[in-house]
């Protein structure tokens, strides 16, 4: 209950500050942009047009995420709204989860209107609806799960906004090159190698998650069992991210 | 300990370390502090800036953490499970959610400290009225003055009917009519046997409020003076003050 209540708190504050900017600032790019591929790409048009919405979804919903994560928890501190909330019956586990899952909710609410406005734009465009758009939008949540459970973990750890983002966009970065890394660390030895094995057990593994990418492509083929694992991937990395920032909140004085 | 204390100090040393490139350095926050606030008391905490008053406040709130000794409220640890729904806190000028409406952010408050339902809604009305936010209940925080986020803090302290009540600075910033406004308030707080506790650095109302008052110095509970004693001194409180600090 106090989990909710935290959540419901940071969503409601969320919604009511940048997120209808955001979807208004994508509904504008988008329409502008449906319009220019119109006259651009005569016979891609609508290729043009998803591939570069749900991209745009993605990266606009990750950006807030980042922003908004990192930003939060030391905003509470600064402005000490925190002390009204942990000097209640409120432990500090209560507190990280509820502004975890507010904020969770708030990015999930902003993707779905954005996917509403773009799949409107589609199908006005005379797209036909395939039931791989919204899994598509799915696995761009689950990429943005992670990264919000990083990026709080990173704030809480650097106390510095600047370079929790900075950290969180390079490890996101590092992420979509998981693939490479593994090649580096089969084509490595010694001290090398295990560096980069660490590196690629740290480094959140985002392949896991672009579906976006081939979900198209004629010898896709959709596996439960990837999904599944996919899936377990996100949670298990996350409860991760939580547990140490967990860790770390305890022993911050407030 | 006495039975009837609300809070206790026993023996409390806070110390703040900070590391930096390899070295730390400690700042003393506060030195062996063994205080007792009985049930029902106000009991002001009066210092220079840095002697420590915010720090014991905190400590007694569990946001921070003795280095020794420990405190206790009723009893308890204040990091106890159930030691906080008893505890009120307002701080030194409280920010709220600039978007929330006062009843938004009552119900907010409320629903932390465990009220529900019809309850929390009659509870929200009776703050509000009581310290007289009543007519502005859904306009935005953000629109808000100093002394009515000032009110609004007071409403959120007490939102649950708590048996202990920490003020920090209560009265710092605001105009007179706010100043009398919160007075009242906390004298009926406490008539109704409300513990306080609450820091400032305004004499004036610390002598017009409080039962008894600790004055501390660099960290250090210097003097504890009855009512009865400034009362009857020349310089009242004040020179009281001075003359512990000057020390």
């Amino acid at each position: 209950m106090i989990i909710w209540t935290i959540a419901k708190n940071s969503w409601v504050d969320q919604l009511r500050n940048r997120f209808y900017y955001l979807i208004i600032l994508f509904g504008g790019v988008l329409l502008y942009v449906s319009l220019l591929v119109g006259v651009l790409a005569v016979e891609q048009e609508l290729r043009v047009l998803l591939d570069l919405g749900l991209a745009l979804i993605e990266l606009l919903t990750l950006i807030a995420a980042i922003f908004v994560t990192t930003t939060s928890i030391l905003r509470e501190m600064e402005r000490k709204t925190i002390y009204l909330i942990l000097t209640r019956p409120v432990s500090r586990l209560q507190y990280l989860l509820g502004r975890f899952f507010g904020l969770l909710i708030s990015v999930a609410c902003a993707m779905a209107l954005m996917g509403l406005v773009h799949l409107s734009v589609l199908l006005a465009k005379g797209w036909k609806f395939d039931l791989f758009y919204p899994l598509v939008l799915f696995y761009s949540l689950l990429k943005v799960w992670l990264i919000c459970s990083l990026s709080m973990l990173l704030a809480l750890y650097a106390s510095s906004t600047l370079t929790a983002m900075s950290i969180t966009l390079i490890l996101w970065l590092l992420g979509h090159f998981g693939h490479e890394i593994a090649f580096l660390v089969k084509k490595s030895a010694g001290i090398k190698a295990a560096l980069l094995q660490t590196v690629s057990y740290i480094m959140p593994n985002m392949t896991l998650f672009n579906l976006r990418e081939v979900w198209q492509h004629p010898d896709f083929v959709f596996s439960w069992s990837v999904f599944g694992a996919s899936v377990a991937y996100a949670l298990l990395y996350s409860s991760a991210c939580l547990f140490l920032s967990q860790r770390l909140f305890n022993s911050k004085e407030l | 300990m006495a039975m009837d204390a609300a809070l206790s100090y026993l023996n409390v040393t806070k110390v703040y370390s900070r590391s930096h490139l390899g070295r730390r350095y400690d700042t003393l926050g506060l030195s062996e502090l063994t205080l007792e606030v009985r049930a029902g008391e106000i009991l002001g905490l009066l210092g220079l800036n840095g002697s420590g008053k915010t720090t014991s406040i905190k400590l007694a709130l569990g946001l921070l953490t003795p280095s020794l000794g420990e405190v206790r409220i009723f009893g308890k640890r204040p990091q106890e499970d159930g030691t906080l729904k008893d505890v009120g806190f307002l701080p030194e000028l409280p920010y709220f959610y600039p978007n929330l409406s006062p009843a938004e952010a009552l119900r907010f408050y409320g629903r932390l400290s465990g009220l529900r339902g019809g309850d929390l809604e009659k509870q929200i009305g009776v703050v509000l009225e009581r310290v007289g936010l009543e007519p502005q209940r859904k306009k935005k925080l953000g629109e808000f003055s100093k002394g009515m986020l000032q009110k609004l803090g007071l409403a959120q302290a007490v939102l649950h009917r708590p048996k202990i009540l920490f003020l920090d600075e209560p009265v710092s910033g605001l105009d007179p009519v706010a100043i009398r406004d919160i007075r009242e308030l906390l004298s009926q707080l406490s008539r109704e046997g409300c513990t306080l506790f609450l820091s400032s650095h305004s004499i004036s109302e610390v002598e017009r409020l409080c039962h008894r008052v600790a004055i501390l110095v660099r960290g250090r509970l210097a003097r504890l003076v009855e009512s009865a004693e400034w009362e009857k001194a020349p310089g009242r409180l004040e020179q009281i003050f001075i003359e512990t600090v000057a020390k």
